[in-house]
């Protein structure tokens, strides 16, 4: 029971008597501490530097919550939200990520994402759960950084995110512009309008906007844009019609646009478009080719007349230059001396109207007017219709105006001196005609007009009256029948047939008439000088009955037969020896001259072959007619021939009373043959062409 | 002998084995039985307790900064450090979940840090508090240790049952990692305390006594 253990030295368990043994358990809190500290160095070496942005109001911008996204990527976080000095803007602190960090330069612009709720949908519902973000864009470059910037009100148009092209939109004097509307392009959204803006010059909305890639190539100079926003009713012959395009763009408004003609390059930043009133002006504005930059002037009338509006026409003689863009009334007691109203008009005049040499441009227009200005050219007011009361403006000449100028050719609407208007008073002419109405007598006119139809209604309801339709329509039917019947279908070929005969027969009587008749004549005449030749010869055998006759002669008063022969024989002589039968050969050749010219006419008419064939045939004929005049003188020396043998014969057997009587017959013949010629004379005398016509 | 003293292996020259309790003679280097080797006193026990008290400590403070759970609901995103969970529940009508969450997360780790600092620094300044007692507090600290974890359990389970995708979801916060590290470094620490050391403090007075007496 006594064995006791044997006694062990006690070694006290310090660690300090421990010969400086460390247990390796002391690496784990170095390590830990190692880790923390390259933790926290490592956390404090990625943190970012913090900028602080601008807002007007906080907008939901909570510390440590909020986020600033880029590219809807988050990249800070707020860390603080306060006032500025003044408590007049909410300055938010955001801590952003140190790779974001260096971009973050000027070029940086920041604004709160909310949720919108709009015609066009929702936009922004993710912050509905999330709580507002601040989105931020910068551009690609790493540009000097930058610790303070103003946040915008609203989501900018352009973003380095969504490249487009950035154009500028104007409306036209009739026209609107809304903020934010969709820009379409065959129904497909390809565009933004941004912030619209009242341009101080032009009274006109103007607004910058957006044609997001790739659509930004269909914009060219070319390109015109249209309101769409609200609808359109037009009833016509094919029914009714509403249009509009989207239900969207009834509510909040919305641009199209349409490239009318093709070709041209594509558009440059900053470009300015106008957006007409509808699809139609739109298009008709692409064919009013070459229009540039409206010459703006304004006019100052004495008289605030009602019925000027905007867009009403500007005339020069009569033809549109331009239109009136804006019409105020204004009272200026400085320049005019009085406070009366008057009414400035400022007229947009397209200078490529003017039809100016070179290129048209306002300031081209502007001293064209300027120079028309001083040669009397003055603005009036005129009626643009009757009916409608509508004025327009018309720059009209005057001859006496005095010397006057635009005024401040270098404002913004030089000012061009007017002259009295010359507005036709319509409500003037209509009292007029009331007047005139009021006057007529209405009444006694209503009571005669009564008793006519009264009467025209008894001579109506007769019957034999009530026949007449009916016959009325059998006669129609009957001239109908008349009308149809092959005989006057065929009237026009007859009438054709009986035109073509008688140009055959002209022809013929052309060719043919002229010398019968002369060779008639001629052989008349000879016949007739052969007959007395023929009696002269057989003058030995007639002796025995002329002696008889002669003696029977001796009774009569052949003394006075004798003179009364000579008498006819120098009427004979006289008539041939007269100016104008001799004067028939001159009448000829004139008439061969005339139709010398006819022909000559006719060949310069282009019927060259018709008229070298007429031309051919008158010349023969005209040649018969010269052989003919050529043979008329012998013709005359044969009868005078005959005459002289006549009255030698007569002489010789003037106591034969049988002798007297066939010289007489002989003599009466030659006398009608004389007489013949006389005529053939004459008609040829008063009318030579017939001579050539036949007629 | 008196109550109050016990007569230690070392005075009887034995030597325990501190995995198995098979009891050696005080020379015998390793364990016959399994192995291990065999000090009669670890001389770098309160280092390794010291050490691992320092790195659980350490622990313990971003686990009571960040959150424990992140609890994602439709609309909003809550996260709660472990005290502020406590303080909601406890507003929320709960006072008795919160009190537990409160004990299990709050006061059994911080006494846990001080019964092991305490234990640590009475071995080292030969205290001679009771021997008995601060055994038992030992034995406690080591027992109770593993419940600690009971937190990390509610987190893991929650965030594994409640994935609801969009509607709601629970997620463990930064703060469970450093509070089951914290455990564990805790646990380390009380179990590399030699609690043998306990009584030599009292095996020492006894000597002095004798020698004196």
């Amino acid at each position: 029971m006594a064995d006791t253990p044997p006694k062990v030295p006690i070694e006290p368990a310090r660690s300090g008597g421990a010969g400086g043994r460390v247990s390796f358990v002391w690496l784990i809190p170095l390590v830990a501490l190692a880790i923390a500290l390259g933790v926290a160095w490592q956390s404090y070496n990625n943190q970012g530097p913090v900028i602080v942005i601008e807002f007007k109001e906080g907008a939901g911008i909570t510390a440590d919550e909020t986020v600033l996204r880029f590219r809807d990527i988050g990249v800070g976080v707020v860390e603080d939200v306060r006032f500025s000095e003044g408590l007049e803007t909410v300055l938010a602190s955001v801590r952003v990520d140190k790779e974001v960090a260096p971009f973050i330069d000027d070029s940086a612009r920041f604004w709160v994402v909310r949720p919108e709720v709009s015609a066009r949908g929702i936009t922004g519902l993710g912050t509905v759960l999330s709580g507002v973000f601040i989105e931020g864009v910068w551009d690609q470059e790493v540009g000097d950084i930058q610790d303070r910037f103003t946040g915008l009100e609203d989501e900018p148009l352009f973003r380095p995110s969504r490249p487009g092209l950035e154009i500028a939109l104007r409306a036209t004097a009739n026209g609107q512009l809304t903020e934010n509307a969709p820009i379409f392009f065959h129904g497909i959204e390809v565009g933004r309008v941004g912030k619209a803006r009242i341009s101080p010059q032009t009274n006109f909305a103007i607004a910058e906007a957006i044609i997001y890639e790739p659509h930004d190539r269909l914009i060219t100079p070319n390109t015109r844009f249209w309101d769409t926003s609200g609808f359109s009713v037009s009833i016509g012959a094919s029914g009714a019609e509403v249009d509009f395009t989207s239900l969207a763009t009834l509510i909040s408004g919305g641009i199209s646009f349409e490239t009318f003609v093709s070709g041209g390059e594509a558009a440059s930043d900053g470009e300015l478009f106008q957006v007409y009133v509808d699809e139609d002006l739109a298009r008709n504005s692409v064919f009013n080719a070459s229009e540039v930059e409206e010459l703006q002037v304004a006019v100052i009338f004495d008289d605030n007349i009602a019925g000027l509006t905007v867009g009403a026409n500007v005339e020069l003689s009569g033809l549109k230059i331009g239109e009136v863009q804006n019409v105020s009334g204004f009272i200026d007691r400085g320049t005019f001396g009085d406070s009366r109203v008057r009414l400035r008009a400022v007229l947009a005049i397209q200078p490529s109207r003017l039809g100016l040499a070179g290129t048209p441009s306002p300031d081209a227009a502007l001293s064209f007017l300027d120079a028309r200005v001083r040669e009397g050219l003055r603005a009036r007011l005129a009626s643009a219709g009757l009916l409608t009361g509508g004025l327009k403006v018309e720059l009209v000449m005057l001859d006496d105006a005095a010397i006057d100028r635009i005024e401040n050719l270098q404002a913004d609407a030089p000012v061009i001196p007017n002259t009295r208007s010359q507005i036709a008073d319509p409500t003037a002419t209509i009292e007029g005609v009331v007047t005139r109405f009021n006057n007529l007598p209405i009444e006694e006119l209503l009571t005669a007009a009564i008793d006519f139809l009264n009467s025209a209604q008894s001579f109506v309801g007769s019957e034999a009256l009530q026949g007449v339709p009916g016959e009325v329509s059998g006669l129609l039917g009957d001239v109908r029948g008349l009308v149809t019947s092959d005989d006057i279908k065929n009237v026009p070929v007859l009438l054709n047939a009986t035109l073509t005969r008688m140009e055959g027969i002209l022809q013929q009587l052309e060719q043919e008439q002229l010398v019968a008749r002369l060779m008639g004549a001629v052989d008349a005449a000879t016949n007739a000088a052969d007959g007395v030749t023929a009696s002269v010869t057989g003058v030995p055998d007639l002796l025995d009955a002329v002696q008889a006759v002669a003696e029977k002669a001796q009774a009569l008063p052949v003394e006075t037969l004798l003179e009364e022969l000579a008498q006819l024989s120098d009427t004979a002589s006289a008539v041939i020896g007269s100016p104008s039968f001799k004067a028939l050969p001159a009448d000829l050749s004139a008439a061969l001259a005339e139709i010398e010219a006819t022909l000559a006419a006719l060949r310069e008419g282009g019927l060259i072959e018709n008229a070298n064939a007429t031309l051919a045939s008158a010349r023969s004929a005209a040649d018969t007619v010269a052989d003919a005049a050529d043979d008329l003188p012998a013709l005359v020396q044969r009868m005078a021939t005959v005459l002289n043998q006549a009255s030698t014969t007569i002489r010789g057997f003037d106591q034969g009373a049988e002798i007297s009587r066939s010289a007489e017959a002989a003599l009466r013949e030659i006398q009608r043959a004389a007489e013949a010629l006389a005529s053939l004379a004459r008609s040829i005398e008063r009318n030579p062409s017939s001579l050539i016509r036949g007629r | 002998m008196s109550g109050d003293t016990v007569i230690t292996a070392r005075e009887m020259g034995l030597v325990g084995c501190r995995r198995c309790t098979q009891v050696w003679p005080a020379d015998t280097a390793r364990c016959g039985r399994c192995g291990a080797a065999l000090v009669s006193r670890d001389r770098l026990s309160l280092q390794r307790v010291w050490a691992w008290w320092l790195v659980g400590f350490g622990c313990y403070i971003p686990a009571n900064l960040y959150p424990m759970l992140s609890t994602r609901t439709l609309f909003t995103v809550q996260e709660d450090t472990i005290i502020g969970g406590a303080i909601e529940l406890a507003t929320h009508g709960a006072p008795f979940v919160a009190l537990v969450i409160l004990f299990a997360s709050v006061v059994i780790p911080l006494g846990k840090f001080f019964a092991i600092a305490y234990l640590a620094i009475s071995v080292q300044r030969r205290s001679t508090a009771s021997y008995h007692q601060r055994h038992l507090l030992y034995e406690v600290v080591e027992y109770i240790g593993r419940w600690s974890m009971i937190d990390i359990f509610v987190v893991a389970i929650l965030s594994s049952l409640v994935q609801l995708n969009t509607l709601a979801a629970i997620n463990p916060g930064a703060a469970s990692l450093f509070f089951a590290l914290s455990v564990i470094f805790t646990m380390l620490s009380a179990q590399s305390f030699d609690s043998r050391m306990i009584w030599d403090v009292q095996s020492r007075q006894k000597e002095t006594e004798g020698a004196h007496g």
